[in-house]
């Protein structure tokens, strides 16, 4: 199609998007690199806004992406986004189950007060000091790493599984080997399922309606989508009113009648450019300096047909700005996080959050909950919280000890997080995160209750919080000693005694930082160079 | 042409590997008499105590002690070789058997004509990083052996105990109940619940996770012997190199460990342990699990009853 390159070149790039982030959030082996599942999703606007906003790195991504919608549109929404590449794939899916009978999206007028209403209450929320809770629903990469992560990478488990079991029927491994699904709980799984038949249902029935109209991100791109150098636009003297363009718009942005697209709304697909028989359909240079008005003559937009606004470009321009400052400041200023720092370091916290988050507080207000760290997390002990957090954690990672911990040496949570809300700590460092801390009970203890030998729980402690010392005739009762403990979950999870174990670990609402137990050089038990029988 | 010696040793090697392998899976509750290594003075046990070499000279100087690997191994056979590897930490801290062990040991069997030799344990840490960390993987694969995962259920196998006195049944791994020859291989440590682990506490990586918990639960010391009789390993080798002697069974830093650059093997699991406790300046009664399987005679805890072969290498 070489009259269509700019399909073919969004298309290209859609595809190395979504199979990069795909692959990082289903990744159940650990095949491809860490650095892959960080960098693609890097690439993404909230993330990098919020990791910019907070001073978490030099993220550029946003930065890029605003400037190259202000450029031609609104490229993000078709080649970058994988919320927005998902939706084509499934219109594909479902108008291969159409056999092909294309549906016809008449244009529609834009329903401004839901779009304006979606984005200052998003803004509302960052700068009331939800700026986690608010960017978690509504970012839509985050959505996407949330079904790929709770429902697509369980699916792909389940298939890995019983091709691993016909491997082991034919009589080889075959490379494969079985792996524990790791479903999410149902609370926490059931918003991404939610979500997933919403945009399911809007893609069938109105196109790119999510990404056009609900969308806080698309909103705010189309804001600056409007002001753009570059803009669609249609050629009032090759047009025929053939309407060829309306079948292949997703976005109901074409405004034949009108002879305009509302490029606000359009999330730069490219269709209709090679729809159009007529070459009438293509990128215009629209600029103006900010503050003239448009000359006719040069508009391709008839000032009728734009948003009934004395100047709105301008005023589009200038609300983009507007916010994107706010929610820089909104996220910088961090007010959930400062309200932790004053608070005592003890204070327990229900849900046990990452080493590196550095705290509940700071942690929930900057994760904007994707699931890239929980699929990436190799015992999976990072699961999505529902209410463990409190409402405002909801689908929030935490470490769930009742079948895994957090290994001692690993630290991929912190690799892969986009936007800071994990630090990258150093080995050493992260080995010293206290994040939470253990509650040992002996009276509850095997060793106590039934004089017997035990402490799976010092044998799995990294730290020696947990030691034992000699108690009763030989045997060997746990001691713990707290500013050793990191708060791993190693004995938690180790503990045998049911049904209330007799070693719980909980969360640090600030994580502090352990002592390291330094010995020196252990005594040889017996005689050097000799055999002690 | 066949020497009169060549015609001994085939049928030591016979002999050796009827009592101990096929009879041992046929027979599995019951309790036969200790020993049965080649050449043991009149039922003696024998155990091989080799020092100051390197880990493959040692095994290699232990294994020819014993009447060579094909004492053990046989044409055809299905090898399963049980190292420790049991935490997510690197050769050099001591918590997992050496991978030079695993791979020696692989290509031996291999030579001596094994069918195949695989490799397992049911890990503490994550199975892929400890498989991977502790170089056993690598190690394994390059000599030729299959590494199988430990995490899988589906691989484990629930059987009947019907000797153990607390553990009356148990999920064991596939591997242990269908190969012909089980080589168990284990490091030497400190263990802060068990006091020590060597030969018969690196069994528990043979039976699935809710087994380990049960273990703890219902008398650890007791479960651990109870599995010897249902089923004990071909021949134990244990890696006594650096063994660590305070925090174990996962160790902090290399400061846990002591040079001991000793290796033992014997097929008696009871006596090789006994010296493993003295290593670490234990008598052997005060390691319960050793001191029951002796009362349930699976092995010979005295050593002054044993057949100790000593060798100094350097």
């Amino acid at each position: 199609m070489p009259r269509n390159r700019l399909k073919l070149l969004r298309v290209t790039a859609a595809l190395v998007f979504f199979a990069g982030l795909t692959a990082a959030l289903v990744d159940f082996r650990a095949l491809i690199p860490v650095a892959t599942g960080h960098w693609f999703a890097g690439t993404q606007l909230v993330p990098s806004l919020v990791a910019l906003a907070t001073g978490a790195s030099l993220s550029l991504a946003g930065i890029i992406i605003m400037v190259a919608t202000l450029a031609a549109g609104r490229i993000y929404c078709s080649a970058i986004c994988p919320l927005g590449i998902l939706q084509d794939v499934v219109a594909r899916l479902a108008a291969w189950l159409r056999r092909g009978k294309q549906r016809l999206l008449p244009f529609a007028r834009p329903k401004t007060w839901l779009r304006q209403l979606l984005l200052w209450g998003t803004v509302g929320g960052v700068l009331a000091g939800w700026s986690g809770f608010t960017l978690s629903l509504v970012d839509p990469y985050s959505n996407f790493g949330r079904i790929v992560s709770g429902l697509f990478r369980p699916l792909a488990t389940l298939a890995n599984n019983a091709a691993a079991g016909a491997a082991r029927v034919v009589g080889s491994g075959g490379g494969f080997y079985r792996v524990e699904p790791a479903w999410a709980g149902l609370g926490a799984l059931g918003l991404p399922v939610i979500f997933l038949v919403l945009i399911t249902v809007l893609v069938v029935l109105r196109g790119r309606l999510y990404c056009n109209t609900l969308c806080p991100v698309g909103t705010l791109l189309g804001l600056f989508a409007r002001q753009a150098a570059f803009r669609l636009a249609i050629d009032q003297g090759a047009c025929s009113k053939c309407a060829a363009c309306l079948p292949v718009c997703k976005s109901q942005c074409i405004d034949l009648r009108a002879g305009n697209i509302d490029f606000s709304r359009c999330v730069a697909c490219y269709n209709c450019i090679g729809a159009c028989e007529q070459g009438g359909i293509g990128y215009r240079f629209a600029w103006r300096p900010p503050g003239r008005r448009p000359a006719a003559s040069i508009s391709p937009i008839p000032p009728a047909a734009s948003m009934e606004a004395p100047d709105p470009q301008r005023r589009a321009f200038l609300a983009g700005t507007a916010v994107t400052l706010a929610a820089a400041l909104g996220a910088s200023r961090m007010p959930a996080r400062k309200r932790a720092e004053t608070e005592p370091d003890t204070t327990a916290s229900a849900a046990i959050c990452p080493p590196g988050a550095g705290g509940v507080d700071r942690f929930l207000d900057r994760c904007t909950a994707c699931h890239l760290c929980v699929s990436a997390c190799p015992t999976r002990v990072l699961k999505p919280a529902f209410l463990e957090y409190g409402f405002s954690g909801l689908m929030k990672p935490r470490l769930d000890y009742s079948a895994a911990f957090c290994t001692y040496d690993c630290r991929r949570c912190g690799e892969v997080c986009p936007d800071g809300a994990i630090s990258l700590l150093d080995l050493a460092d992260k080995q010293l995160a206290q994040i939470g801390e253990a509650h040992l009970d002996v009276e509850k203890c095997i060793v106590k209750t039934k004089g017997t030998d035990c402490a799976a729980c010092s044998e799995h402690c990294p730290t020696k919080a947990v030691s034992t010392v000699p108690y009763g005739n030989n045997l060997r009762l746990p001691e713990y000693k707290r500013e050793l403990c990191i708060g791993c979950g190693a004995c938690e999870y180790a503990c045998p005694v049911r049904p209330e174990k007799a070693i719980i670990v909980t969360g640090r609402r600030r994580h502090g930082r352990a002592q390291k137990l330094v010995e020196g050089k252990a005594a040889a038990p017996g005689p050097a160079g000799d055999f002690p029988f | 042409m066949k020497t009169r010696r060549d015609f001994v040793k085939a049928g030591f090697a016979l002999g050796a590997t009827f009592s101990l392998a096929d009879l041992g899976g046929l027979f599995a509750a019951d309790v036969p008499a200790a020993g049965g290594a080649p050449a043991a003075k009149a039922g003696r046990s024998v155990l091989v105590a080799v020092r100051d070499g390197d880990r493959v000279a040692m095994l290699d100087q232990a294994l020819a002690a014993l009447g060579g690997i094909e004492t053990f191994v046989r044409k055809g056979q299905t090898v399963l070789i049980k190292p420790n590897i049991g935490w997510d930490v690197p050769p050099e801290r001591g918590a997992n058997t050496h991978p030079d062990l695993v791979g020696h040991l692989t290509r031996l069997c291999l030579g001596a004509g094994a069918k195949s030799v695989s490799i397992f344990d049911c890990t503490c840490d994550h199975w892929r990083s400890t498989y991977v960390n502790s170089g056993i993987e690598k190690a394994a694969q390059d000599a030729g052996a299959q590494v199988i995962p430990g995490n899988d259920a589906s691989l484990y196998r629930e059987v009947a105990i019907p000797g153990g006195v607390k553990l009356k049944r148990a999920r064991v791994h596939a591997l242990v109940l269908d190969s012909d020859v089980f080589i168990n291989l284990p490091v030497l440590k400190h263990h802060s619940g068990a006091l020590m682990t060597a030969c018969m506490k690196n069994l528990m990586g043979v039976i699935s996770k809710q087994d380990q918990q049960n273990y703890h639960r219902e008398d650890l010391h007791q479960c651990i012997a109870d599995f010897l009789t249902f089923r004990r390993p071909t021949l134990n080798v244990l890696d006594a190199y650096h063994p660590m002697v305070r925090n174990g069974p996962r160790g902090k830093t290399v400061e846990d460990l002591v040079e001991m650059r000793t290796l033992l093997a014997a097929t008696d699991i009871v006596a090789i342990d006994a010296a493993a406790a003295r290593l670490l300046g234990h008598p052997p009664a005060a390691v319960r699990h050793v001191k029951i399987a002796a009362d349930l005679q699976l092995g010979t805890i005295d050593l002054d009853q044993v057949d100790i072969r000593r060798f100094k290498l350097a």
